[in-house]
């Protein structure tokens, strides 16, 4: 009887152990094509429940897949380009938080009703220097469709988005280019300044 | 949809360029005259006239805020929905003219049959233009303008300029615009048509400025970027890859201290100087190479005309003192 039940027992162990494996294995080693589109089916979700969360609801729900699927401390840093290392590590911090913010901030604000539109993926490839881009569309009832290119690269077992590309137009490069004539022309404090305008433009509407 | 409406902003604004193009090519003709002021310090090598640029986008924004805006949106609050839609629809309908002459310029001939098919339906079946019909049928609407054309023909991009009243162009821009309106039938027509054209370039873009009012930080350089950017997938038709961007990019700034990186700064000037279009087409003819070798002459002289920009700046600046004297 307490062989049977140890052996019980121990096959439930088992069971549990391999499930509990296969599921680490499933988050962990996830390819970046699952990254990319679990963000999209979770944006998707959103959407469809816009209305009725309103902006702080989208804001809330989209926290972590946003944080999740973007490596946004490496995106903030590419964004202020060689300016990056004249911060001190408390401007540094201070970035790496407005702007994942701002970053949520603005899906949350642009992807606010749902109309039928949906993500198809077209391809994936990899890149010279171990990045993989996955090309999708954004299709728009009544509308033409948006190419999305996401470029993700490995971070840990994962992966991450780094950069997006809408019908050509690099987020990271226009970001870029922003972020670093500001910090020229007008310094850091007025860079803090502005974005959290538009975060809290954002939340108004 | 912060994505979504970057193209389909780009796609309007392009809508508000090109009504009144002649007239730019004739403002700027006015302006050359020859001056030879000193050169600025270059921060970005597309844009070295930033200092001017600026100037006219500030001037743009308020004749937008003061005039074309509340214009339009008169317009928009008098027309119905129906009636605006087929206006959009009947100006589109003409410009297919021009992108079925760019076709066959840039051999896109399958391309050709499909929008001359797209010209053909609307303007019979969809009623003189009026009604969108061969979208239903499958037949998109294509993006191809002269300064695409030049682009494949390996004509360097140049400067970016900003113009006044028109908005964001680039030294190849300016005569690719000029042949544009020259081929477009709307240019021929009397000015309450061409008024028309004017509202309804302002209406459609209506959503994109909005969207670069929320979504800027510093809404010139959010201008000049997605504007370049958008060209130049256009005249690549989306081929040129920005994928080795983001390696540069990252290289760049954990690198540190890499002086060559500024260079980089906007990718439609990178491509043109390096994996660009006059590489890729002497790769498979010589001819092309030449032929591009003499355009960049052309180019070249563009740019010199750009030159005297500096010039329109300094009489802005003259204005604004003058204002503030009284």
């Amino acid at each position: 009887m307490i062989l049977k039940s140890m052996k019980l027992a121990v096959v439930f162990m088992f069971v549990l152990f391999g499930t509990m494996n296969a599921f680490a294995l499933d988050e962990g080693d996830a390819t970046a094509k699952q990254v990319v589109e679990k963000f999209q089916s979770d944006l998707i979700d959103v959407m469809k429940d816009g209305k009725k969360l309103g902006y702080a609801g989208r804001y809330e729900k989209l926290k972590n897949p946003v944080s999740n699927s973007h490596e946004l401390t490496k995106i903030a840093r590419i964004v202020v380009g060689k300016e990056w290392e004249k911060l001190s590590e408390e401007q540094q911090q201070k970035l790496v938080d407005v702007f994942s913010q701002l970053s949520i901030a603005s899906y949350a604000h642009n992807f606010k009703d749902y109309s039928g539109e949906s993500f198809v993926f077209d391809s994936e490839e990899e890149t010279t220097r171990g990045g993989v881009v996955v090309h999708s569309h954004f299709l728009i009832p009544g509308d033409k469709s948006v190419k999305f290119d996401y470029m993700l690269k490995e971070k840990g077992n994962s992966w991450r988005i780094i950069n997006i590309i809408a019908n050509g137009v690099s987020d990271l490069a226009l970001k870029r280019s922003e972020y670093t004539t500001i910090l020229q022309r007008e310094g850091f404090d007025v860079l803090i300044t502005k974005i959290n305008e538009k975060i809290n433009n954002y939340s108004k509407q | 949809m912060n994505r979504l409406h970057k193209g389909n902003r780009s796609v309007k604004m392009q809508h508000t360029f090109s009504g009144l193009l002649i007239v730019v090519a004739l403002t700027l003709g006015g302006c050359a005259t020859t001056g030879d002021v000193a050169h600025q310090a270059v921060v970005n090598k597309t844009d070295p006239y930033e200092n001017v640029n600026r100037k006219i986008f500030g001037f743009n924004d308020s004749v937008d805020n003061y005039v074309a805006e509340p214009v339009s949106n008169a317009y928009k609050w008098i027309t119905p929905q129906f009636m605006q839609t087929g206006v959009f629809n009947f100006f589109n309908n003409l410009k297919n003219i021009n992108v079925v002459i760019n076709d066959v310029l840039q051999a896109k001939f399958s391309q050709s049959v499909e929008d001359t098919g797209r010209l053909a339906i609307n303007s019979t079946l969809g009623l003189g233009g009026l009604v969108d019909v061969a979208k239903h049928v499958g037949l998109e609407q294509n993006e191809e303008d002269f300064d695409q054309t030049l682009a494949v023909w390996g004509v360097p991009q140049g400067s970016y300029l900003v113009l006044p009243i028109l908005g964001p162009s680039t030294a190849r821009g300016i005569p690719g615009a000029v042949f544009d309106a020259a081929a477009n039938p709307v240019s021929y027509i009397g000015m309450p048509v061409q008024l028309l054209s004017m509202l309804n370039a302002r209406a459609s873009a209506e959503g994109a400025l909005k969207f670069i009012d929320e979504a800027a930080l510093d809404p010139y350089v959010f201008t000049r970027e997605s504007f370049l950017q958008w060209r130049n997938n256009l005249a690549t038709d989306g081929k040129a890859e920005a994928s080795f961007d983001i390696d540069d990019l990252e290289d760049e700034s954990l690198d540190g201290d890499n002086s060559a990186a500024f260079s980089q700064d906007s990718s439609g000037d990178a491509h043109t100087d390096k994996p660009g279009f006059a590489l890729r087409l002497d790769e498979k003819t010589q001819k092309i190479e030449q032929v591009s070798y003499s355009f960049s002459s052309v180019a070249q002289s563009f740019d010199a005309t750009a030159k005297s920009f500096e010039e329109a700046g300094n009489k802005l600046d003259k204005l604004e003192t003058l204002k503030r004297r009284r």
